[in-house]
């Protein structure tokens, strides 16, 4: 009786100890500069982020108001209408549905042994530079990646363990990539003997090609502007 | 006395259980905070973002006219449209375009001058030219056309035999790929060190990077069809 009142009083005497420690480093760590600079930092980034998605809607709506009101213009319109649907697609400004693929890609999963370089099995911006070429070839209209609209003047870039495309989108594995086309193409051009596909999965990259027979590319989220480039007439 | 054991042992639980989940907010706090990054990442996401608003605000300002004009009668809706046709073409390739930027050369050096034993693998691959692409979009170029031929959201780079297909045609050795752009950020992107012009270099390549006041980047001159993508109705 006496010994059990006796370890009750120690372990509450750690449990205190333990306690107030755990405060003073929850309280250090809020107070450290640095993580409260970035924390200030990310909570302006993310109130940033949010307003951005207001603008973009805002420029979407203004998009779709601008068309019902030219929809009513006489004659002359019809053939400008049909170019200027044309060219939206190509720019990318317009969410698009119709058949095509969606291909999965992961990093590896081999173990891999002390000694081996594990960048070898990582999937690298280069691996997904092809993948999406080769989509491309195969007549992909339109590509997406992560919701992300491929534009021509899209990079795809390795930071860390992310991918960074159109500037600041930052994507983290795995990545998904939308295409509309003809699925069979697309599938077969991929899966092609000593094709992309193949060889990825020599580096253990995990690569998965699904048809659908709708998916759906959504608009570029951004502005466009050009700073350099003018029209050359 | 058995009763006043189980307390304990509860009261002792409980408060264990609470120093666990504290001890577990406080990390997963942490690291919510901040993923990956520092401050400096979370800076330059900062500053991008703010540029990418003014373009947003800049191209909501320029819709906003366009659709004022549209309310007015007929031939301001036609201008307007009109005026909308062109910037949208302007961005997807379909105008030629001019400004600064950068020329960049590619060539094959003479079967004997180059390294190893088969002289096939070290010559100018579709990989080479899509990273010299990619390199330009990264570096911000904002048109680029390789032999020609404009680059296209769509356009594909494809090994064929002896020759390179962009949009489906054919080019052949020397690759002159013009990008427009700021000069100086599209050059030195290529000519940092451990950079694509020292590693194609290396693999036995001749490679030239020139800065331009005035480049031309040629429109996309074949047609273009969508058989596939349809723009999605909503409603």
């Amino acid at each position: 009786m006496k010994s059990f009142q006796w370890a009750l009083a120690v372990v509450g005497l750690a449990l205190g100890i333990l306690l107030s420690f755990q405060f003073r480093i929850t309280r250090d760590i809020q107070h450290t500069e640095s993580v409260q600079r970035a924390q200030e930092l990310s909570a302006q980034v993310n109130q940033m982020k949010k307003d951005y998605s207001a603008l973009q809607a805002q420029v979407d709506t203004l998009r779709t108001k601008l068309d019902g009101a030219t929809a009513g213009i006489g004659p002359l319109s019809p053939d400008l209408k049909e170019e200027l649907e044309k060219a939206k697609v190509e720019a990318g400004v317009s969410e698009l549905t119709g058949p095509g693929v969606e291909v999965t890609l992961n990093d590896s999963n081999i173990n891999i042994r002390p000694g081996e370089n594990p960048n070898l099995y990582v999937l690298h911006d280069e691996d997904v530079l092809r993948v999406l070429n080769e989509i491309r070839a195969a007549g992909a209209e339109a590509v997406s990646m992560n919701g992300q609209r491929l534009l021509a003047t899209t990079e795809v870039r390795c930071t860390g363990p992310t991918i960074v495309l159109n500037r600041n989108k930052r994507l983290a594995p795995p990545y998904v990539i939308t295409a509309i086309g003809n699925p069979d193409t697309l599938e077969n051009s991929l899966k092609m003997k000593g094709g992309v596909a193949e060889t990825l999965q020599f580096w253990g990259i995990q690569i998965s090609v699904k048809k659908m027979s709708q998916v759906t590319v959504p608009a570029y989220s951004g502005g466009i502007k050009f700073e350099y480039a003018k029209a050359a007439v | 006395m058995n009763k006043s054991v189980y307390m304990s042992i509860t009261l002792v639980a409980v408060i264990l259980g609470l120093v666990m989940a504290f001890q577990f907010r406080t990390t997963s706090g942490v690291d919510q905070g901040v993923p990956y990054s520092r401050e400096q990442e979370l800076i330059t996401e900062k500053r991008q973002l703010e540029r990418d608003m003014d373009q947003l605000r800049e191209e909501a300002a320029d819709l906003s006219a366009k659709l004022e004009e549209a309310g007015k009668g007929y031939s301001e809706a036609t201008g307007a449209l009109q005026s909308e046709l062109l910037k949208i073409k302007l961005y997807a390739g379909l105008i030629p375009v001019e400004g600064p930027g950068v020329e960049v050369i590619l060539d094959n050096l003479p079967e004997s001058e180059r390294p190893g034993g088969n002289p096939s693998l070290y010559s100018i691959k579709d990989d080479d030219l899509l990273k010299v692409i990619n390199d330009l979009r990264g570096a911000g170029a904002e048109a680029i056309a390789v032999n020609g031929q404009r680059i296209l959201a769509t356009s594909e780079v494809r090994l064929a035999g002896n020759h390179i297909n962009i949009n489906l045609t054919r080019l052949s050795v020397p690759f002159k790929v013009v990008a427009i752009g700021n000069a100086t950020t599209l050059k030195s992107s290529l000519e940092i060190k451990g950079g694509l012009v020292e590693y194609l270099s290396d693999l036995g390549i001749a490679v030239r990077v020139e800065s331009k006041d005035k480049i031309i980047v040629p429109a996309f001159t074949g047609g273009l069809r969508f058989d596939y993508a349809k723009p999605t109705q909503r409603g």
